[in-house]
């Protein structure tokens, strides 16, 4: 039974959050709102980049010969920078935007642990972005986001040293930022919060930072290697000079298949919330919700090698598809677990709640066609095709950048204190949805019939799908400013959301929007329950929660707490 | 215990700020060894390549000298965690001869692994991993020794007591994580 575990503090005047102006946001500040916004900005910009990019390259496949770049090594540079950035510069800050925001909200905790190491980690961010594209003023680098050897350490130009140089930086600060993240999670939890009480999306944080915290100082060491292979004339990858081109493929895919978690993890976190608050239905099986991301982490350790398939010994292929496959399981867990919560539930399809679903069916695909892939037979086939392009794009956009539209839109009216345009969230997702699907799928079909990725030129019997593939990219690239602009014009004429607009149980919702300089006046009470949605003890809190910080927007047009009270407990 | 009584001095915010620090240098030293580990694997991935190790035709280090800075690196452990006992019950003056002769065995070991480094045959991957894995691990050693050289003149200007010394404290870890890593390397370079 959920239950209220100590009285909300009554008495204490409700104080208007602070709001945030730009010229606060391009300096130094330790508050982790402030922080987690630039984070969120930063990403953002370097998701147009890493955009523009992408539609070069769709631009480019529009016919099978080279027309739009120079040459072959334009469109390898091309490529290698869309896929680096997307995975470093978008997914990776944004999840830590989200995280670094949220987190300590979620905690009813003032901060996060080391305020100062937070606010240090985020500003090796854009150093880091501005060394990655000045490659381009130097030979960029053309190794692909993996950066295999010999091509990256004796044919790709100085903008290949710039890149390393780049990724170490952002490396150092996703290990300060997961540093921070697991300390405040442990020691800033309140009174009456245990780890089983804690929101989901910060089980979900945990997990990634641990990930984070044992697996970046493997591309660490790799990397400090590349770059001593580049600039001091060792031969660590080089076979000529008793070095190994797969001591790279090992140290690269230790990280960056964990990697592939460190982008989704959070993405799940969220999901979790959002389902549940938009569906008015606690969560189905939180315990195996938050335990399986632990799963993932740990079982994510070890199955690195299905990338080097075609390059591993046979004996060693079976062990690491049979851990390939084990890794669906705990996913599979959290999706049943979804589905189980959506059933039976009251579902408003708000923005937040189309793209949440929008995730998961896209995701699934992208989990299906990850089996498939990690089968040695089917591997070894579509290997280096566009089956593999699809599969990533299915999880990393169908799924992460979905779970960040859907992310935006459920907490951007906690952190600017509007909502944000419904209707033109409702046209973001349609175009979005249709154009990914279409960009997407039909590269499965590709792949399959042998095209394979990273060319810039490619047989005539594909250009039909090519040009489906690439006028639905360009659909897909366009309706991501039909969210800029909502967000542009919900920031000026936005609808006032107050506190709580969707009734949330969870912390961040029990303070004002945006939260004040430290977050909550007095110490802030959990509810025992953070997902025990349609009961009489939640109608309560939810009822003192809005007698103490004012009316908010009836975002969903249920469960206003001053209609009725709901039966059940 | 005695630290206990004396932590108890702190205030709420203090014990937070104290508690956090601790899991977090504890989190930073579990992750950044990770880093070694990785080193440890390269080492041992390119040795697979050859047919015997040192490859054929180069000489194997002698270890007379490393065994003897690894032993000092040791005792140096030992004596930086006396010197933060000491702070830790109040003793002052006893930090300083403990953490003196702490910084003193830490310079030899770095001396020595200098000779070492400069010294090895420079030929092919044997030399290239052993340099990259001594001037990594000394790197960390020369800037925790510097860290280790400020605490000490932070003590002598009384900064520090027994309920206030976190420097001491981090200082002291982050030792201890020099000679633990220096020992994994070690062990690769010399023994197996």
């Amino acid at each position: 039974m959920a239950t209220v575990t100590a009285p909300l503090p009554v008495g204490v005047g409700h104080v208007e959050g602070k709001k945030f102006k730009l010229n606060e946001l391009l300096r130094w500040s330790v508050d982790h709102k402030i922080i987690g916004i630039q984070y969120m900005m930063t990403a953002f910009f370097f998701f147009i980049v890493g955009g523009a990019l992408a539609m070069m390259i769709r631009w480019e496949l529009l016919t099978p010969a080279i027309d739009l770049m120079a040459d072959g090594t334009s469109y390898n540079q091309l490529f290698s920078i869309h896929g680096t950035v997307m995975i470093f510069l978008w997914i990776v800050p944004m999840m830590a935007g989200f995280g670094n925001y949220l987190l300590p909200l979620m905690l009813g905790a003032k901060d996060m642990a080391f305020p100062w190491l937070n606010a240090f980690a985020f500003w090796l961010i854009p150093p880091a972005g501005i060394l990655m594209l000045s490659g381009f003023f130097v030979g960029q680098a053309e190794a692909g986001w993996t950066s295999y050897p010999p091509l990256s350490t004796l044919f790709s130009g100085d903008g290949q040293t710039l890149w390393a140089m780049s990724i170490h930086l952002l490396g150092l600060s996703s290990i300060l930022g997961g540093i921070n993240f697991i300390v405040t999670i442990k020691n800033m939890r309140p009174q009456g919060m245990g780890y089983f009480q804690m929101p989901l999306f910060a089980w979900a944080i945990l997990a990634t930072s641990i990930i984070v915290v044992l697996a970046t100082p493997f591309l660490a060491g790799g990397l400090t290697l590349l770059l001593l292979d580049r600039v001091a004339g060792t031969a660590f990858f080089n076979p000529a000079e008793g070095g190994d081109v797969l001591l790279w493929q090992n140290v690269f895919w230790f990280y960056s298949h964990p990697a592939v978690y460190i982008m989704i993890l959070p993405a799940f976190g969220m999901l979790s919330e959002i389902l549940s608050v938009h569906s008015r239905k606690p969560i189905f099986g939180y315990r195996a919700i938050a335990l399986s991301s632990l799963a993932i982490a740990l079982v994510g350790f070890t199955v690195w090698a299905h990338h080097m398939f075609t390059s591993l010994t046979p004996e060693l292929r079976i062990p690491f598809m049979i851990t390939s496959m084990i890794i669906a399981v705990p996913t599979g867990i959290k999706v049943f677990s979804w589905l189980a919560t959506l059933f039976g539930g009251k579902i408003h399809l708000t923005s937040a709640m189309v793209f949440a679903l929008g995730f998961l069916s896209m995701f699934v695909i992208g989990g299906i066609s990850g089996v498939m892939l990690g089968s040695i037979p089917v591997d070894i086939h579509v290997h280096d095709t566009y089956f593999v392009v699809s599969h990533l794009h299915f999880v990393l956009y169908g799924g992460s950048v979905f779970g960040i539209f859907a992310g935006i839109y459920h907490w951007f009216p906690k952190i600017t204190g509007r909502m944000l345009n419904e209707r033109l969230g409702k046209w973001h997702f349609i175009f979005t949805y249709i154009g990914f699907f279409f960009t997407f799928f039909p590269q499965h079909v590709v792949g399959i019939l042998g095209m394979p990725r990273r060319v810039a030129e490619y047989a005539p019997e594909f250009q039909g799908w090519n040009v489906l593939i690439s006028v639905a990219s360009f659909v897909m690239g366009m309706a991501t400013f039909i969210l800029l602009y909502n967000i542009v014009i919900s920031l000026r004429n936005g609808k006032e959301a107050g506190a709580n607009p969707w009734r949330a149980l969870t912390l961040e919702w029990q303070t004002s929007s945006p939260p004040p300089a430290h977050n909550f006046i007095g110490d802030p009470v959990p509810f025992k329950n953070p997902y025990g949605y349609g009961t009489k003890a939640a109608w309560e809190y939810l009822h003192k929660q809005e007698e103490k910080l004012g009316e908010s927007v009836d975002a969903l047009n249920v469960d206003k707490p001053a209609s009725s009270v709901p039966a059940g407990d | 215990m005695a630290q206990r009584i004396m932590e108890s001095e702190l205030s709420r915010d203090e014990l937070l700020a104290l508690k956090n620090k601790r899991t977090g240098v504890f989190i930073f030293q579990v992750s950044w060894i990770l880093i070694f580990v990785c080193l440890i694997i390269v080492n041992l991935q390119i040795r697979a390549n050859f047919t015997s190790w040192p490859p054929p035709g180069i000489e194997a280090l002698d270890n007379v000298l490393p065994t003897i800075a690894v032993v000092g690196l040791i005792a140096s452990g030992f004596l930086a965690r006396r010197g933060l006992n000491a702070m830790r019950t109040g003793m002052v003056a006893d930090f300083f001869p403990n953490w003196v002769f702490a910084l003193v065995l830490g310079g030899v070991f770095l001396l020595i692994m200098a000779y070492e480094f400069l010294s090895v045959q420079m030929t092919g991957q044997y030399s290239m991993v052993f340099r990259v894995m001594t001037a990594f691990h000394a790197v960390h050693a020369f800037v925790i020794g510097v860290v280790m050289l400020q605490v000490y003149g932070n003590a002598r200007k009384g900064l520090y007591d027994a309920a206030r010394h976190w420097m001491v404290e981090a200082a002291a870890k982050m030792w201890y994580f020099v000679v633990v890593a220096w020992i994994m390397f070690y062990t690769v370079l010399y023994i197996i």
